[in-house]
């Protein structure tokens, strides 16, 4: 992408994903995470925690997989063996103390996965997944207005059960339908060998369950060939503006070990930014006139320049009659190495 | 050739001092069976740190007793207890000791065996199935349905000493499905979880119970949605155990129609494609670590049975621990003994 715009990209699409994962302003309600075994959405979710943690947010998982609680989580709700609508009731409960002692408390809810609900063969036909997930955002009672963000990790390599109704859409379509920011998470180092090979013109590569090969769950291997040690998760934003306007980016997240879990500042980088993902030589701007290298002198000295300017070309003197050239024939000045030949001065 | 010690160095750090409430997924195809592994798990957790040392020897080990207690759904005790022996674990002696518990979900699990001499089509809990057609005796009078099930604890017993009339000792408990749903899969959680109780009930300050589940997946090819169970039912099934537990290991099959037809025959596979796909792609997502069992890209060799390669799962806890990945050959050798070596070593 051009460079001016990478600049402008820089200032807006950070702060904007500042202002996502900080939560700040209510910048997004609701927030898909899609993510697979090749990079699962654990760091992420992860740095939602430690940012909410830094700004004081209400935090509460909701947990469909998750055994323990983890460390910064303020409410921690099992769902096995209760309903949808127990699980609204008990997610409201938990937060109720606190919205007693400090109403302006903004409030976080992570879905740890959604897909064991969504294939859970206990949930009543009449489950309505955007009901389910409207009622975390806003509270039925009015009076109570509580500034609450979801965020929701779906695994997009989970298969889909076939769906009760025919005509109805499948839960990812209406997910990411209702979403205000869908982030999906990649690999960096994948990201790379991707990269890697797309510059060669060659197919990328696929890793894990999409390289299909029998006995073959996770494809990541710490060392890929070509990537260097490449850490961290790459974040592929989607983000919906009120306007109505998209927005679309590619940001790097480091791994958590790179930065101590007070670090105010801003972690998150572009994708385009990384000398990994973007070696800085190709930045060069005087890298496009370099001559290739080899032992001939294949560049031209100003006079050897302006001596080539100068010559004129035959066919510039067959343009016009009044020239030498007499309308295309063809004249040869005789070298005297030549053999002169009578038959072709016939012709 | 020479005898391979039970353990293999490179395998070592995988299989023991599993971190606490972690689950480790073992997943096999047909031509790359799991059994050594669990073998090397159980090893790993029983056997005393000295080999030379006796079997009677275990409980002085370094603080931490450890206990184990093994479901197997597709493998019979006595295939365990001689597969085991060759590696030097003697597991009748451990479990009359309380350090293992076998738990068998193959021999009886949708087959109830009357104590007396009542003929009874067996169970009805398989409800509509076409099995029911076909009494293996013609039932004389009333059927006795299911109702021998509080029968049952005092036939195969609670484990102990008084290991009433059983053939096999050693065998802590049989599992025996009834019902269907939920119900089917709460029973079963019971019954595992009594024999985790007593196990732990002789376990002191710091001992880690560690409990292997041998291919819960056939609990689900064999009952299956119509019956009410399905993936996430299975997998709050195993959460639910997990909790019992200090670490939990489990198998499960990733042959190719299982876990490809889901994603790529666009809505036409099978339930059970589409299920067993989910669980264990679910299932992944929430492990520490995935320890991948496969046959050789390149065919078959004389001196390499497979490949095994460990990654880290979806549930690991990156910030607090880490794990290194690798891919490894494995032999097994005709003694039973197991080699594991990188690529190009031997």
């Amino acid at each position: 992408m051009a460079p001016i715009n990478l600049s402008h990209r820089r200032t807006h699409n950070l702060l904007l994903i500042s202002k996502l994962l900080s939560l700040r302003d209510t910048a997004s309600p609701l927030t898909l995470v899609l993510d697979s075994l090749e990079q699962p959405a654990t760091p992420l979710l992860k740095e939602y925690i430690r940012r909410a943690k830094l700004s004081k947010v209400h935090v509460t998982l909701i947990a469909f997989e998750t055994l323990k609680q983890p460390d910064g989580v303020d409410a921690f709700v099992s769902t096995r063996r209760k309903s949808p609508a127990d699980i609204v009731k008990e997610v409201s409960a938990v937060y109720q103390p606190v919205a007693a002692s400090n109403p302006s408390r903004r409030r976080l809810i992570l879905i740890d996965s959604i897909n064991p609900l969504l294939n859970s063969k206990r949930v009543d036909p009449g489950f309505h997944l955007p009901s389910f997930l409207g009622s975390f955002i806003a509270p039925t009672s009015p009076s109570a207005k509580v500034d609450a963000s979801l965020v929701v990790t779906y695994h997009q390599d989970v298969p889909e059960l076939p769906q009760q109704s025919p005509y109805s859409p499948t839960p990812i379509s209406e997910l990411t339908y209702l979403s205000t920011s869908i982030i999906t998470l990649h690999s960096f180092s994948h990201v790379l060998a991707q990269k890697a090979a797309r510059d060669r013109s060659l197919a990328p590569p696929v890793f894990g369950l999409e390289e299909e090969q029998e006995g073959v769950l996770l494809g990541r291997l710490d060392r890929l060939v070509g990537t260097g040690k490449a850490e961290g998760i790459v974040i592929e934003l989607e983000h919906r503006r009120k306007s109505g306007r998209g927005v679309l980016e590619w940001y790097l997240l480091p791994p958590a070990s790179r930065y101590s879990p007070q670090h105010l500042k801003e972690i998150v980088t572009l994708l385009d930014d990384n000398v990994l993902y973007n070696p800085p030589m190709e930045q060069d701007p005087g890298a496009g006139d370099e001559e290739p290298t080899s032992t001939f002198e294949l560049g031209l000295t100003d006079r050897q320049r302006r001596e080539r300017e100068g010559v004129v070309l035959p066919y510039f003197d067959a343009q016009h009659n009044d020239g030498p050239g007499e309308g295309g024939r063809i004249l040869y000045d005789m070298g005297e190495e030549d053999d002169f030949d009578e038959e072709e001065d016939e012709i | 050739m020479p005898s391979q010690p039970p353990l293999p160095p490179l395998l070592a750090p995988y299989v023991s001092n599993l971190p606490d409430s972690s689950l480790t997924l073992v997943s096999s195809i047909l031509g790359a069976t799991s059994n050594w592994l669990v073998l090397r798990f159980l090893h790993a957790a029983l056997s005393s740190p000295s080999p030379n040392a006796a079997f009677g020897s275990d409980e002085l080990h370094n603080g931490t007793k450890k206990k184990v207690v093994l479901v197997s759904f597709m493998r019979s005790y006595e295939f365990w207890r001689t597969e085991a022996k060759r590696l030097g674990l003697d597991l009748a002696r451990l479990a009359d000791k309380q350090q293992f518990a076998f738990i068998d979900g193959l021999s009886e699990l949708f087959y109830a065996p009357q104590p007396t001499a009542t003929p009874s089509i067996s169970p009805s809990g398989l409800g509509s199935s076409p099995r029911t057609t076909l009494p293996m005796r013609s039932p004389p009078g009333a059927v006795p349905g299911r109702s021998p099930q509080p029968a049952w604890p005092t036939v195969t017993g609670a484990r102990g000493n008084a290991m009433p009339k059983q053939a096999e000792p050693g065998i802590a408990k049989k599992l025996h499905f009834s019902g269907r749903g939920l119900a089917s899969l709460d029973a079963l959680e019971k019954d595992i979880s009594s024999v985790i109780e007593q196990q732990k009930s002789s376990m002191e300050d710091g001992d880690e119970l560690l409990l292997i589940i041998d291919q819960p997946d056939l609990l689900l090819a064999a009952t299956g949605p119509s019956m009410g169970i399905g993936a996430t039912e299975m997998s709050e099934w195993i959460t639910a155990l997990q909790q019992h537990a200090h670490a939990t290991v489990l198998t499960l099959a990733t042959d190719a129609p299982l876990i490809h037809n889901a994603s790529t025959s666009g809505g036409l596979a099978t339930p059970i494609e589409t299920e067993h796909a989910a669980l264990v792609i679910g299932l992944a997502h929430r492990a520490r670590s995935v320890m991948q069992l496969r046959t050789l890209d390149t065919g078959a060799a004389k001196d390499v049975s497979g490949v095994l390669r460990i990654s880290r799962g979806g549930g690991l806890n990156a910030s607090e621990e880490s794990l290194e990945e690798r891919e490894a050959l494995y032999f097994i050798q005709r003694d039973g003994g197991v080699k594991v070596f990188g690529r190009g070593e031997s």
